[in-house]
């Protein structure tokens, strides 16, 4: 026989959804009434009967607070549920507490386990009545600060029982310690003041530089949270939380405005506390202003990239008929005596193009790109762009300078890409002179066209641009190239630039993105340092690093650059940007981090600098160190706004790529172009590697070398490729 | 119900009120100081920066890296990532770095006539 509930007498309880709101023993406020402490509870009485009830399938509801214990049983089901698993009463009581910050699917949601059993809610407020009276006890925080654990598909941190507890309790959690939030100078690091000039100090010791010192969010309590080096004793932090009753846990690092639970001994996160601070970082907080933070822009057209599962691929019977009446088998037997896998081939030199010869190589090998061509996605003899006639008028203007009678048009690098793909993988090793490529390059780029020796990186941004140009011109909307929706150059090499520049008066942030194909990096702080270009022009972004004093250990390193890239730089006031808060120009800082990385990394390194002023050029024959294997993460947006504004949770961050996911910020170098000699009078050599085995390419000769001299080259150009597509793409080549 | 502090009582705090007011040493002077110019501050950004010019953070990082992985994720609190880091950092900053620290502060006090 099923129990049922004792609560038969209705007397004054109100309903909601068919269902009494029967007297609960708790001391959260609900639509429930307060029940007295000594006397049994519906929930109590669900605990009770809950061993035998759950046996019966089937419950005869003679009372509606049987609706109740119905339900309740069915919750504590759950509960028990996640229960299993937990092996002390800390992560038990976590696991309980996270299931009732949970959102609850009320009658008539999808998700409610009884439908049918209740009558539907007939208002909202009923709905809410529901909602926090249902389960044990737990009060349900109200939808706008629930606590979820996936914001945004971003995983949080679950709340420490006692900063759910203190949650709980608290009308308006943290709401005093808004007014004490201070951001000295804007731009700088959050801290927490009750006045500006306040010098906080351990109220147990009196101690005033600590590295650690806690204020309690209760009472306001300054201590220190100095860790004997025995471990047993308390910090007075710990020992001020331990001698209150009890809600004192929760306590905000008065420098860092982080929060801390001093009886998990750990940090927490609170998602609106974490959001007040950032917005007292960004905006003009200190100006009494109401917070009225404009979210930073989104880049368009952004796509989260998801993970699909790897599938190998075999071809079906359709594809074995068509494989084998189309094409020749490759003489793949590796009969010359170098061993050296297939694609690898010299390319002869025209007349001073090592230039050229050397970003092919790198191109020819480059992982994505080199699948694209060779799995036949631009096909030269169906290409669209070569033959047609029509539509190129808006090239012409542009092109009239071209250097020869040949109808624009005519042209298109990604044929002539395509052309050298065959011709490079044929399996014939004798050096590939790629004269119509260079043919076709001096056409799209005729201001470049001369047998001088060129810029080995000019070369490249103008040939990507060149297979975007004649590809995308008509599908190709604007500003779409950072969102991997372009042509092949920009889906492979296009990544997204995030820049923040703050008025330094008002700390006022107006966030851009833009697309670049490259990241060109300082070698090191110049000495002439007033030339810095302030924006980042479209496709490529000049560095800017901090100052010019922070150059006291040996050599430079590719990481140094990408940190003093990514550095907060403060503008000189020759460079004023307008904000428009102040309304006026202002000083600014400005900071550079990577929104997304794209498949291929290029850094370019600013070797050859440029003076206009004083009419002369040099080269930088510095060492340039850089790994073989490089984690851009923090380099990423997502780790330099941490960085900025402290541990938390951002409320705009769901649109920032994961920091924590590193596999795909894990990038493997696989190409190096160097340059040796003269400004005027140099050369360029591609370092390449194929199957694990470094490969120099001197324009016609390839030769095989030791790692070890790729490590000591100049680098010029260092091409990497992310890890997770490499481990498939390059450790078996085409052959086999 | 239980009765809660409020939380924007003034700033004095209970346990200063037992103690008799005591001479603040010389470091505690020197360091209120600091704060009071802000040149705390801008000796904090130094610091922060030396110290990743020299790789000392980078250091740090895979040294926490590799303790969480050991004890794995979920089982990690900061205190206890504080307490087996600090000994390795200390140890590990650069005497260059704490030389130029050190003549730093030497001349605020100079110009502070502490
Ligand atoms: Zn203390
Ligand atoms: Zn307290
Ligand atoms: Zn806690
Ligand atoms: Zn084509
Ligand atoms: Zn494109
Ligand atoms: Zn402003």
């Amino acid at each position: 026989m099923v129990y049922h509930s004792s609560f038969v007498d209705e007397n004054g309880v109100n309903r909601a959804c068919g269902c009494p709101l029967l007297p609960l023993k708790s001391h959260i406020k609900g639509p429930a009434p307060v029940s007295d402490q000594d006397r049994t509870d519906i929930v109590d009485e669900a605990i009770t009967f809950f061993r035998a009830n759950v046996f019966f399938r089937n419950f005869d509801i003679k009372s509606p607070a049987d609706k109740l214990l119905i339900y309740l049983t069915f919750y504590i089901n759950v509960a028990l549920k996640r229960l299993e698993g937990c092996r002390t009463l800390a992560e038990g009581t976590k696991a309980v507490i996270n299931l009732g910050l949970e959102k609850v699917p009320v009658p008539g949601e999808s998700g409610f386990p009884f439908s049918g059993l209740f009558p539907l809610p007939q208002s909202h407020p009923e709905a809410g009545g529901q909602r926090s009276s249902v389960p044990n006890g737990f009060s349900f925080p109200p939808p706008s600060s629930a606590m979820s654990s996936n914001i945004n598909g971003q995983i949080l941190p679950y709340p420490c029982p006692h900063l759910a507890e203190f949650r709980r309790t608290s009308s308006k959690p943290f709401r005093a310690l808004h007014h004490c939030l201070r951001i000295k100078p804007p731009g700088g690091r959050a801290a927490i003041r009750r006045d500006p000039n306040e010098v906080p100090c351990c109220a147990a010791c009196g101690l005033s530089s600590p590295s650690r010192l806690y204020a309690c969010v209760t009472c306001a309590t300054v201590s220190c949270h100095t860790i004997a080096a025995d471990g047993d004793s308390l910090s007075h932090a710990a020992a001020h939380a331990a001698s209150m009753p009890h809600g004192h846990q929760i306590a905000v690092d008065v420098d860092r405005a982080e929060l801390f639970c001093c009886a998990c001994c750990d940090q927490v996160y609170d998602r609106d506390f974490d959001a007040a601070v950032v917005i007292a970082q960004t905006t003009a907080s200190t100006l009494g202003g109401g917070s009225t933070a404009t979210p930073p822009l989104q880049p368009e057209n952004l796509r989260k990239r998801r993970r699909v599962n790897y599938l190998p691929w075999a071809p079906d019977l359709r594809e074995q008929a068509l494989i084998g009446s189309c094409s020749s088998p490759i003489d793949g037997a590796t009969d010359d005596s170098y061993h050296f896998p297939r694609g690898l081939r010299g390319l002869n030199n025209l007349g001073n193009t090592c230039f050229m010869n050397s970003v092919l190589q790198a191109l020819l090998h480059t992982p994505p790109l080199r699948n694209y061509f060779l799995s036949d996605r631009h096909n030269r003899y169906f290409c669209q762009n070569k033959s047609s006639d029509e539509g190129d008028s808006g090239n012409a203007g542009k092109k009239s300078g071209g250097i020869n009678g040949n109808k624009s048009g005519r042209i298109c690098l990604a044929c002539d890409m395509d052309a050298m793909f065959s011709a490079i993988f044929s399996g014939d090793r004798a050096p590939y002179s790629p004269a119509k490529f260079l043919y076709s390059w001096w056409q799209h780029a005729a201001n470049l066209a001369s047998y001088e020796q060129q810029d080995a990186h000019e070369f490249f941004i103008s040939m990507l641009d060149g297979i975007h140009e004649k590809v995308e011109k008509d599908r190709c909307k604007p500003h779409s190239e950072g969102s991997g929706d372009c042509c092949i150059a920009h889906r492979v090499f296009s990544g997204i630039l995030r820049s923040d520049v703050m008025c330094m008066a008002c700390g006022f942030t107006s966030t851009t993105y833009d697309p670049c194909i490259d990241i060109s990096l300082d070698l090191e702080p110049n000495q002439g340092g007033s030339t810095k270009k302030a924006a980042a022009s479209s496709n490529r972004t000049c560095n800017g690093e901090a100052d010019c004093s922070s150059q006291n250990c040996g050599t430079s390193t590719l990481m140094g650059c990408l940190e003093r890239f990514t550095r907060a730089e403060r503008l000189g006031s020759d460079q004023k940007f307008f904000c428009q808060q102040c309304k006026v120009r202002q000083e600014t800082l400005k900071q550079m981090s990577i929104r997304k990385l794209p498949l291929v990394s290029c850094f370019h390194i600013k070797r050859f600098e440029h003076s206009s002023t004083r009419k002369m050029s040099r080269k930088l024959d510095r060492y340039l160190q850089f790994p073989f294997s490089l984690d851009m993460s923090p380099y990423l947006s997502s780790s330099i706004l941490r960085s900025r504004f402290g541990n938390r949770i951002f409320p705009f961050d769901g649109d920032e790529p994961d920091a924590t996911n590193e596999v795909s910020s894990e990038f493997e170098l696989f190409a190096v172009v160097t340059h040796s000699g003269k400004l005027d009078a140099g050369h360029y050599v591609t370092y390449l590697r194929l199957n694990n085995q470094w490969y120099k390419c001197d324009d016609a000769w390839v030769t095989r070398v030791d790692e070890n001299i790729v490590r000591a080259a100049q680098g010029y150009m260092m091409f990497y490729v992310q890890k997770m597509l490499y481990y498939k793409a390059s450790d078996k080549q085409v052959a086999s | 119900m239980k009765s809660k502090s409020s939380v924007n009582r003034p700033p004095t705090p209970d346990v200063l009120e037992d103690t008799p007011e005591r001479e603040p040493t010389l470091q505690e002077l020197i360091n209120i100081k600091l704060i009071e110019t802000g040149e705390k501050e801008r000796l904090m950004e130094l610091l922060r920066e030396r110290l990743v010019d020299c790789g000392w953070k980078d250091e740090m990082k895979s040294l926490c890296r590799a303790f969480v992985k050991k004890k794995g994720r979920n089982n990690v609190t900061v205190d206890e990532l504080i307490h087996v880091i600090t000994p390795k950092g200390r140890a590990s900053v650069p005497d260059s770095v704490k030389a130029e620290l050190l003549q730093k502060i030497r001349t605020f006090l100079v110009s502070a006539a502490l």
